[in-house]
């Protein structure tokens, strides 16, 4: 008991020692601490920032498509070497990913020979014909309004959702909507209503617009009719290859006359994550030089510190100092200090990576979710700075329990 | 209480080896034994080996051959750990040049040796340590930084250092050495009065025969050996 008394209250009287030298000796220590400063916030930002741009990228190779997404396509003899569109192969899908029990699944087809007319605006945008589970299969959220949904088929006049070129090509924004738009298909004009815009821009020059097959159908397939669609579906990633090779056997089954095919296509198949894993390695490579010569110029200076203070060491052995107390608390010093400079790094990175404004500058383009700053990030900074703090306190404090007393109180 | 014996040396000899591997003998057969309330002064010239004699007594150096003694325990055997111990709780060092530790309040100072120490003298060392600079007279300084102090200000504030963990030993080297004939006696009169009101045996290294006049045992310290010295007392 008494032995563990005078432990807890070494290890208090230590850290009090340490933090009294670096309050004592502000300015060196400071200086001596900026390498690690600089070194931990890099560190830091490059994992949360690897993570920010993980997020980034993700979201970006996910607008093809969420992993597993299983693109089916039906060929017959009238297609001409396109997928057909026609209602037999949406039927057919439609029973056929009832049977799979598969949730997401869409119809995607791009429509053509129309324009989109708004205040005396004329913008040629890529129309996309597509079910309401197209957003989520491809990362799409409406930052205006909403997305499509079932019952928008009913409408009295079409629903339609647009990217942010096209709302602001037609000078839409968040108050304007729902907006009324004109629609003009082969000389047939329909007024159209546009429920929600996404903060996406991945079209052409005039942008996205996304609407229900049944609206299509209803009012633009008579003049237009679709030539080709694609059948997507988002599927859990283990076993998908399986359920692709069921899937267009039972289509087959489904289409006499047809030729189908499905198979995976989503970023997981070709290494879309490759030049993540690249940037995560150089971001870290780099800052683990920086916090490598950090390290060496806080030893450096350590050393030289502690050369100057054999007298106050043999001082406080005269006091009753033990080796063993001298060592950790002249150790304390190098990791407290450490672990302050591996805070304010922290906060540095975590100031940096949670920034949008930064974030943009680097990453050149906007993020939907911002992802929260990764924990472990944070932890592994402050983890870093006190080993380095350890590592670097070692030598010096090695040097303090190997004074000889008498000598040093006659420094 | 005065015969308690505290420190017992017999026949201590220290020698160290130079560097073209001949012996230099400081200390030859040194017998000396300081008991609780003492007050002793070892008088001798510079380079009779006064301070090392000094060191062996506050267990900071170890005599060649011989033996010490620290209340009956053979402190030659004593662990680096356990000498560490009994210096921190038993042993007070006033040094010439005071060795205040720069950049502390003289409050900080005196606090200093309490962060060795365990249990309530650890807690209340603040506490503690402002009592002892009231002692001394410097309750108005507490947070004076030692530069700011005149010379017998910081030998005073050793003296509270040294005497904050109410040591049974207290010891001086040449304590006026760097000041004054009046501060000097001033601090010596402190010291003096210091101890014996808290039953402290106080060994004074001095080349200074006034200031050795005031212990009550003198000893003169010459080519290494230790002789009684009776002095003269003059004013």
């Amino acid at each position: 008991m008494k032995s563990m008394a005078r432990l807890f209250t070494g290890f208090i009287a230590s850290l009090l020692e340490a933090w009294q030298e670096l309050r004592i000796h502000k300015l060196r220590v400071l200086l001596s601490l900026v390498g690690v400063t600089i070194a931990v916030a890099s560190l830091t930002t490059a994992v949360a920032g690897a993570s920010v741009a993980q997020q980034l990228m993700t979201e970006q190779l996910e607008r093809s498509g969420r992993p597993a997404l299983i693109n089916t396509y039906a060929f017959n003899q009238r297609s001409d070497d396109l997928p057909a569109a026609d209602a037999a192969v949406t039927e057919a899908f439609k029973k056929t990913t009832e049977r799979f029990d598969v949730e997401y699944a869409s119809m995607v087809s791009r429509a053509s020979g129309y324009r989109m007319l708004h205040q005396g605006t004329s913008i040629d945008p890529e129309l996309l014909v597509a079910d309401p589970a197209y957003a989520s299969i491809h990362r799409l959220f409406a930052q205006y309004g909403r997305w499509l949904e079932a019952e928008d088929a009913q409408n009295l006049a079409p629903a339609v959702v647009i990217d942010r070129t096209v709302a602001q090509k037609l000078g839409l924004d968040e108050n304007s909507l729902p907006a009324s738009v004109d629609i003009d298909v082969a000389g047939q004009v329909v007024s159209a209503t546009v429920i929600g815009a996404t903060s996406t821009r991945d079209g052409g020059l005039d942008g996205q617009v996304w609407m229900l097959p049944q609206t299509y159908e209803h009012w633009f397939a008579a003049k237009a009719p679709l030539t080709d669609a694609t059948y997507e579906m988002w599927v859990p990633v283990e076993n998908a290859e399986e359920l692709a090779v069921h899937f267009s056997a039972q289509m087959r089954a489904e289409l006499p006359g047809y030729q189908v095919e499905a198979m995976r296509s989503d970023y997981l198949t070709w290494g879309g994550d490759e030049n993540l894993r690249m940037l995560a390695l150089v971001a870290g490579g780099i800052a683990g030089i920086i916090l490598l010569l950090g390290s060496l110029s806080l030893l450096n200076v350590a050393m030289v510190t502690m050369k100057q203070r054999i007298r106050e060491v043999g001082i406080r052995r005269s006091f009753g100092a033990t080796t063993g107390r001298v060592f950790f608390s002249v150790l304390m010093e190098s990791v407290v200090a450490t672990a302050v400079a591996g805070g304010i790094g922290v906060l540095i990175s975590v100031a940096v990576v949670t920034n949008p404004k930064i974030l943009n500058m680097f990453l050149g383009s906007g993020i939907d979710q911002m992802p929260p700053f990764p924990v472990g990030a944070a932890l592994a900074g402050i983890l870093i700075s006190i080993g380095v703090g350890a590592l670097t306190g070692v030598l010096p404090a090695l040097v303090a329990a190997r004074v000889k007393i008498v000598d040093a109180i006659r420094v | 209480m005065r015969d308690t014996q505290l420190l017992k040396l017999e026949s201590v000899t220290r020698s160290v080896l130079l560097p073209d591997d001949s012996e230099l003998h400081i200390l030859n057969g040194i017998n000396l034994s300081v008991s609780e309330g003492d007050h002793i002064a070892i008088v001798g010239r510079s380079g009779t080996g006064k301070s090392t004699l000094l060191n062996i007594l506050g267990l900071l150096d170890r005599p060649t051959t011989g033996h010490l003694a620290w209340r009956g325990i053979d402190a030659t055997k004593l662990s680096a750990r356990r000498a560490a111990h009994i210096r921190g709780r038993d042993l007070g060092f006033v040094f010439q040049q005071f060795n205040l530790l720069p950049g502390r309040t003289a409050l900080e100072n005196v606090m200093a040796p309490l962060m060795y120490a365990t249990g309530a003298d650890f807690w209340r060392r603040k506490t503690l340590a402002t009592e002892a600079l009231e002692k001394v007279g410097l309750g108005a300084r507490l947070d004076s930084m030692p530069q700011t102090l005149s010379g017998g200000e910081q030998q005073r504030v050793a003296i509270a250092r040294a005497l904050v963990r109410r040591p049974r030993v207290v010891l001086a080297d040449e304590p006026t050495g760097a000041l004054d004939v009046a501060t000097g006696r001033a601090v010596m009169e402190l010291l003096d009065a210091a101890t014996v009101e808290s039953g402290a045996a106080l060994i004074t290294i001095t080349h200074d025969i006034n200031v050795a006049a005031m212990a009550r045992e003198q000893f003169q310290l010459d080519e290494g050996t230790l002789k009684p010295l009776t002095l003269e007392v003059t004013s």
